[in-house]
């Protein structure tokens, strides 16, 4: 039974409601993922985290509370944002990092959440190419379950793909150890932490304190088309996407077989 | 600050030692290692010797994210890590938590010191505590990550005693997320037949884009017109702007960074050489107008001294 997810991120039910998809979304989509997976300049406050998720918790939809790769700054926000969803803690809340310090700041504060490596987190333990998924190794899978992380959040899953999970008893792993979440339609290419967007030049004077924009993000997304790339790349923010085309889906069905129980819908990269 | 350098050939260790470096390291064939350029002209063995006799340090990068092999390799894998510290390997570079977790399975210690890598990056207090507690003993610093904000992983570091590293801002600094970076290689976007296949994520790589706002937010017409101007600028020449910078690396030296590396295996022997002796003399500026200058008049001499440097041909900065 694949689990439909939709990523909201920084967006409220009221503006959602404003925009009027709210009533749609909860209407098609059983979970929710809040907060910000990119940029910590985009985690909402605490406050208002905690009143998201508890909307959709109250409205019985499950919710995945996002976090981004995060700096000293970007770390304190995300104490606050523990500290208020410590009291949501329930089987239909959960936490996406991606970093290992947000792991870190979980296990110091004791949030009892299921945890979840996200897209910039995947790297440690698979290699993804077009036409390739693959466990690195049993140790890397097994670094993480151990630590109680068994869902790994991943872009472009596509039927052609060849995976090594026929081989998951040589290799040393159960393919029951784990589940992924598939994040379409945009594969996230590449981050970066001067956000391309919103980033201010930076003069051989200047030593930066963080990087302070004025969330030009929110302005668009951008088309990038180079003459010589096939496809086009979109940036949105601090990265680059990859809208990528329908023949990398598998059919829903032999999603379960590759061990995809959840699909979130990105409706922005 | 010491100076630690790449070595791709046994013949270079000699002359980067007498150019200044203090420490050096290498990546191997037959260990999987991130980026290119793997050690020529003898094995860990000699490689070790050499550094030895000249009283220098050897670090082997086994820093790949992708080090794929099945669990009967993965031991392999380890008694060939344990090797080579008998071999004279100092220190381990890695990036990878599967060898953390290989070495704690397996109920043996870290076949060495271990320097985490910048491929796993950290960029918090917290990331530096997590793999801290996992044995390391030096903390390399991405690119992505300016010293201002690296108050506290400073203060987790030398509560820990593990030593703290960063590059050198003008050899290194890839403002994309260093080892996740797949606009790099076309691992998910193709080429069309016959162009070449550069970088995407390199200055200058991507020449005569289109770039065109989409989904446009109400009232936002304008500025996503300003913002279309500056991303074709970034996506073309310029790239998206660089943390590190001269100020960055004064910062980091008054900090008490105890490293700075010099690390593009694939450069010639002779690029090497004046590479280190550019780090040293950028070194030697920065202890001399420290000991000379109160530290905001040092600081302003040597962002000033450096921003006119254009290599040591003109003479020293």
């Amino acid at each position: 039974m694949i689990e439909r997810g939709l990523k909201v991120g920084g967006l409220t039910p009221a503006q959602m409601r404003a925009g009027g998809s709210l009533d749609e979304a909860l209407g098609k989509f059983e979970r929710f993922y809040v907060g910000a997976e990119f940029c910590e300049n985009l985690l909402p406050g605490a406050e208002e985290l905690k009143r998201t998720a508890g909307f959709f918790l109250g409205k019985g939809k499950k919710v995945s509370v996002v976090t981004p790769p995060l700096t000293e700054r970007g770390l304190k926000n995300l104490r606050r944002v523990f500290k208020a969803l410590r009291p949501l803690a329930c089987q239909e809340l959960e936490l996406t990092v991606n970093d290992f310090g947000a792991l870190e700041l979980a296990r110091e504060l004791g949030l009892d959440l299921k945890v979840s490596a996200g897209r910039l987190m995947y790297e440690n333990l698979f290699r993804i190419r077009a036409s390739v998924f693959q466990v690195v190794n049993s140790y890397a899978l097994h670094f993480f379950t151990a630590r109680g992380v068994n869902r790994f959040e991943v872009s472009a899953v596509g039927a052609r793909q060849l995976t090594n999970f026929g081989k998951a008893a040589a290799l040393g792993f159960s393919l029951s150890e784990f589940s992924l979440t598939l994040y379409y339609p945009y594969l996230n290419l590449s981050s970066t932490r001067t956000c391309l967007l919103g980033t201010p030049e930076i003069g051989p004077q200047d030593s930066v304190t963080g990087i302070d924009c004025r969330r030009e993000c929110r302005t668009a997304s951008f088309e990038v088309a180079y003459p010589d790339v096939k496809e086009k790349l979109l940036v949105r923010g601090n990265t680059v996407f990859l809208h990528f085309p329908g023949k990398l889906y598998p059919a829903e069905k032999s999603l379960a077989a590759r061990r995809v129980d959840r699909l979130v819908y990105c409706p922005l990269p | 600050m010491k100076i630690v350098s790449c070595f791709s050939r046994l013949s270079e260790i000699e002359p980067l030692a007498a150019a200044g470096a203090d420490e050096l390291y290498c990546a191997v064939a037959d260990l999987p290692s991130f980026g290119y350029g793997v050690l020529k002209g003898g094995g860990l063995k000699a490689a070790a010797r050499k550094a030895h006799a000249l009283g220098k340090k050897l670090s082997l990068a086994v820093n790949s994210m992708r080090i794929t092999y099945a669990a009967g390799q993965m031991k392999t894998f380890a008694a060939r890590l344990e090797r080579a510290a008998a071999d004279g390997v100092d220190s381990f570079i890695v990036a990878s938590p599967s060898v953390f977790e290989l070495f704690s399975r397996l109920k043996r210690p870290l076949p060495g010191p271990v320097h985490l890598s910048s491929v796993q990056p950290c960029l918090n207090s917290l990331t530096a505590r997590y793999f801290i507690r996992l044995g390391i003993s030096r903390l390399i610093l991405p690119s992505q990550v300016a010293p201002l904000e690296c108050a506290e992983i400073f203060r987790e570091c030398r509560a820990a005693r593990v030593e703290t590293e960063v590059f050198d801002y003008r050899f290194f600094g890839c403002v994309y997320v260093n080892g996740r970076c797949n606009l790099h290689d076309p691992v998910f976007h193709t080429f069309r037949e016959g162009a070449g296949q550069p970088a995407l994520c390199r200055c200058a790589a991507g020449k005569g884009p289109s770039v065109k706002p989409v989904g446009i937010a109400p009232g936002s017409g304008p500025e996503a017109l300003r913002l279309t101007r500056r991303l074709y600028a970034r996506m073309t020449c310029s790239g998206p702007p660089r943390l590190n910078n001269a100020a960055a690396f004064f910062d980091f030296f008054t900090m008490g960074t105890n490293y700075l590396k010099y690390g593009t295996r694939a450069d010639t022997p002779e690029v090497k050489v004046r590479k280190v002796k550019e780090l040293r003399a950028m070194l030697d500026l920065a202890e001399g107008l420290s000991r000379d200058l109160p530290r905001s008049g040092a600081r302003a001499a040597f962002i000033d001294r450096m921003t006119r440097w254009r290599g040591l041909e003109g003479g020293n900065p």
